[in-house]
């Protein structure tokens, strides 16, 4: 079974965000870049149903993203492609159109995303790349079974369960809860080093989003203590219900 | 004169700056910094999920599914050669890594590092082809872990002093092993040991006691293990006493020369040193983060605790000597990956400085966090306590400040004996070089001025100039006035020794800066300009006053005192 990794480049969750003077961007020169974490759920997922000389590796994105490629071949998966661009382009659109060109030249019979990257947000991808394939996808994956070519998937919905069947190619978005990925140990490291990342140029498609500025989120008042005992309770309702109108 | 390896601050104690070894600043190899910082990451996963450095310290004990896990990370081969299965990480990698697990804790970070900074280091350095081959393999996944044996009850600081003895069996082809070791590190988890025993040597037709380092492992008959130590911190890390009694340890199992222990075990120390400053460092790093967060939420008279002026001056002092501690590591970790000098002095001085200043600076944010930083509740006691060890062991900050002081007298002192007459002239015998230098010195610069560095740090290279220039003139006054009698000297070769120190970080802090600067301009740098400006401006005063009162001190009445209280044993005055 041949499985493509679709990962992306993020900055880490504690990374201090700056925006550019332009507002148009984030400043990405004191980013620490990380490897999205729902993506790596995908490459474990991978490793774990087939062996990995099948398994590759894309990413989209400038030279810098090789480095989560590195960190998804450092858990196992011994292929990859990096789509190669100047930005990470800001309409998901863009993305799913490169990714899915690369995606068609392969002959690949399952292909992760993560269900979301956690710096947009869009949480798009799975299903821009179905569309673009015309293949199926299932969203938000906690669960995970293959055989002879069926998929079964499950997934997490309000209240209940659902499992979707589908035929290969199809498209899963993975959910955390669909495995424990592995840690990188040294010699998986070690080895990440020696796969040749196959490097591929694309000319990406107009964009149809355009981003108008980037604010930072309202500062958070500071908390307040009413008091450390049951007397304090009244207080407590009485400011959750008219200051803070949650209840 | 082969196989004399140049050696900046032996150099330094006869006014020399070896330029070529300190500037620029070394710059780790761009793959292996992406490697170390992939398996930061990983490490650090791993660690957020399975290591809870609160837990350890309660129980003691670090649990077993965490050992397990760092060697199937592959923790324990990090510094073994790639030909051994290892991942071959230099010095400067390898201190980084320890430095990460100190992050997050000291015991786990001082169980991985005693098993290769010092547990299996003797046998990477001096071991044979087969022994290698045999043991490594073994070691580098942890299914082997290594301790180094040296301490005896008897025999602390004066390791020379071991009684642990070996005597050999040719006809039956091994050893005898009998004796007892203390305090060793690993010592209850461990299965392999860097044991150093005495054994008679005939050296020039006379029999001699002589160090040898010999392979010992649990499975050979007579090793036996003492009870776990309760210590101060690093309570998680095992500490026990080792019990040799008639072992039978095969002729094979000598490490490098029959005789040559000694200097096998400071070799050991020489560069397991570094990793130690390395981990320090790490574990300060964590309580500064800590810190800021504490301070900069906490409020006392309607001020965060951050802004009051007496906590800044904390606050900026601690960053300036990390950043010079951090400074004076890596350049020394590169000196050793480059392979070809002599970096002892520099991984003691390493040693002495970090431990001293991360001892007072941890203490200093448990005190900025006040009555919240004694309570258990949060890991600033925990931090005072772990750290208190790195002054004791690998050499006590005083063992090392003698070894730092004589080590340069001595080279000084040889010299001048050659050189004999020019001792008259001082300034005509500047120009000749001594041993430790001649090799090397073909088309490098040696001086008594640095070449260059960016104008924003001339002062400093100036204070620095200077006043190695004066730590020579020191010595050789001393050297006159006391000659072979200054290994008694300790009140003044202490000071020579912290002369020295405070140089050395000088040097590595201007190198770090001005290279940096170099990279990326003056401006991105003010921070650190101002760091290395300050610290040079606070360690050249130290270290004038440190020369001056070689000469000018009250050591007589110190002394007189201090005898009077030996006599009495105990406090004697009382207040009316
Ligand atoms: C937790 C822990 C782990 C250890 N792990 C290991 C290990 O894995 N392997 C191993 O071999 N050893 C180990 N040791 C031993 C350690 O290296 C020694 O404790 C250390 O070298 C000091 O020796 P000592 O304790 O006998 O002190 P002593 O040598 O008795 O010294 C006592 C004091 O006197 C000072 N002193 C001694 N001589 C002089 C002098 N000439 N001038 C001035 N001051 C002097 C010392 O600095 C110290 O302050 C460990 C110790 C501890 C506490």
């Amino acid at each position: 079974m041949n499985i493509a990794v679709c990962i992306k480049q993020v900055p880490d969750t504690e990374t201090k965000i700056k925006i550019s003077d332009d507002k148009k961007s984030i400043v990405e020169s004191d980013i620490n870049f990380i490897l999205n974490p729902y993506d790596e759920f995908g490459v474990e997922e991978a490793l774990k149903l087939t062996d990995p000389e099948n398994i590759t590796i894309i990413s989209l994105g400038p030279d810098r993203v090789t480095s989560a490629i590195r960190s998804a071949l450092a858990m196992g998966a011994k292929n990859a492609i990096h789509i190669k661009t100047d930005s990470t382009p800001a309409d998901p659109g863009i993305t799913a159109d490169a990714l899915a060109s690369v995606l068609k030249e392969g002959n690949y019979d399952l292909i992760f995303t993560g269900k979301q990257a956690i710096d947009d947000d869009h949480a798009q991808m799975a299903s821009l790349l179905a569309e673009k394939m015309d293949i199926p996808a299932v969203n938000v994956v906690i669960k995970l079974n293959v055989e002879n070519g069926t998929v079964m998937a499950e997934r997490e919905i309000e209240g209940a369960h659902e499992i979707f069947e589908c035929a290969t190619p199809c498209i899963i978005s993975a959910q955390r809860g669909l495995n424990e990925p592995r840690y990188a140990s040294l010699k998986g490291i070690m080895g990440a080093k020696k796969v040749k990342i196959e490097e591929k140029d694309v000319t990406l498609s107009e964009s149809n989003l355009e981003v108008v500025e980037y604010n930072y989120p309202a500062e958070k008042a500071a908390g307040k203590i009413v008091g450390d005992s049951a007397d304090a309770v009244p207080e407590l309702l009485r400011l959750l219900n008219e200051e803070a109108k949650v209840i | 004169m082969s196989g004399i390896k140049p050696s900046f601050s032996k150099a330094l104690f006869s006014g020399l700056i070896m330029e070529d070894l300190v500037f620029p600043y070394p710059k780790m190899d761009k793959e292996e910094a992406e490697n170390i910082k992939m398996i930061v990451e990983s490490f650090n996963k791993f660690a957020a999920d399975k290591i809870d450095a609160t837990q350890i310290d309660l129980d003691a004990k670090i649990p077993t599914e965490v050992i397990d896990g760092l060697k199937e990370l592959g923790f324990f081969g990090l510094n073994t050669p790639e030909k051994y299965d290892g991942f071959g990480l230099g010095s400067g990698g390898f201190t980084k890594m320890l430095s990460a697990i100190s992050e997050v804790d000291s015991s786990v970070s001082l169980t991985i590092g005693a098993h290769q900074s010092i547990g299996i280091k003797a046998l990477n350095l001096f071991g044979s082809e087969e022994q290698k081959k045999k043991y490594l393999p073994k070691l580098v996944t942890g299914e082997m872990i290594g301790a180094f044996c040296l301490t005896e009850p008897g025999a602390g600081s004066d390791a020379a002093g071991i009684k642990t003895k070996a005597v050999r069996d040719e006809e039956n082809g091994y050893y005898i092993l009998n004796g007892s070791k203390i305090w060793i590190t690993n010592g209850g988890i461990a299965d392999f040991f860097t044991v150093f025993a005495k054994e008679e040597l005939e050296i020039n037709g006379e029999v001699k006691e002589k160090i040898s380092a010999f392979i010992v492992t649990t499975e050979m008959e007579g090793v036996s293990k003492g009870k776990e130590e309760s210590k101060l911190g690093i309570k998680g890390s095992s500490t026990t006493e080792i019990f040799f009694e008639d072992v039978k340890v095969p002729l094979e199992n000598v490490i490098g020369e029959r005789g040559k222990g000694f200097k096998i075990a400071m070799e050991v120390l020489n560069s397991g040193r570094l990793g130690l400053a390395g981990g320090t460092l790490g574990g300060f790093k964590f309580i500064i983060k800590t810190t800021m967060d504490q301070i900069t939420q906490r409020k006392q008279f309607k001020k965060n605790i951050a802004e009051f002026e007496a906590i800044k001056k904390k606050v900026a002092q601690m960053t300036i000597d990390f950043y010079v501690a951090e400074s004076m590591i890596y350049l020394t970790t590169a000196l050793v990956d480059r392979g070809d000098v002599d970096y002892s002095l520099e991984s003691a001085m390493c040693k002495v400085f970090t431990t001293d200043i991360a001892w007072t600076g941890v203490n200093e944010c448990l005190q900025m966090a006040g009555g919240l930083g004694y309570m258990k509740e949060y890991p600033y006691e925990r931090l005072v306590r772990d750290c208190r060890i790195n002054m004791i062991f690998e050499g006590t900050n005083e063992i090392l400040r003698l070894f730092i002081a004589l080590s340069g007298v001595q080279e000084r002192g040889e010299y001048l004996k050659k050189i004999g007459k020019a001792l008259k002239d001082p300034i005509k015998g500047f120009g000749l070089l001594t041993d430790f230098a001649t090799d090397w010195v073909k088309d490098k610069i040696i001086t008594e001025r640095i070449r260059e560095v960016h104008p924003s740090l001339t002062s400093s290279k100036t204070q620095f100039e200077n006043y190695s220039k004066n730590l020579r003139f020191s010595v050789e006054r001393i050297l006159m006035e006391h000659g072979r009698d200054i290994i008694y000297r300790e009140m003044i070769t202490t000071r020579l020794a912290d002369a020295a120190i405070d140089l050395y970080a000088m040097i590595a802090t201007i190198s770090r800066v001005d290279t940096r600067i170099k990279e990326i301009g003056e401006e991105k740098c003010d921070k650190e300009i101002k760091i290395c400006n300050t610290f040079c401006e606070q360690a050249w005063r130290r270290v004038r006053r440190n020369l001056l009162m070689i000469d000018k001190n009250n050591d007589d009445v110190l002394k007189e005192i201090s005898e009077f209280i030996t006599e009495e044993k105990e406090y004697p005055f009382m207040t009316e």
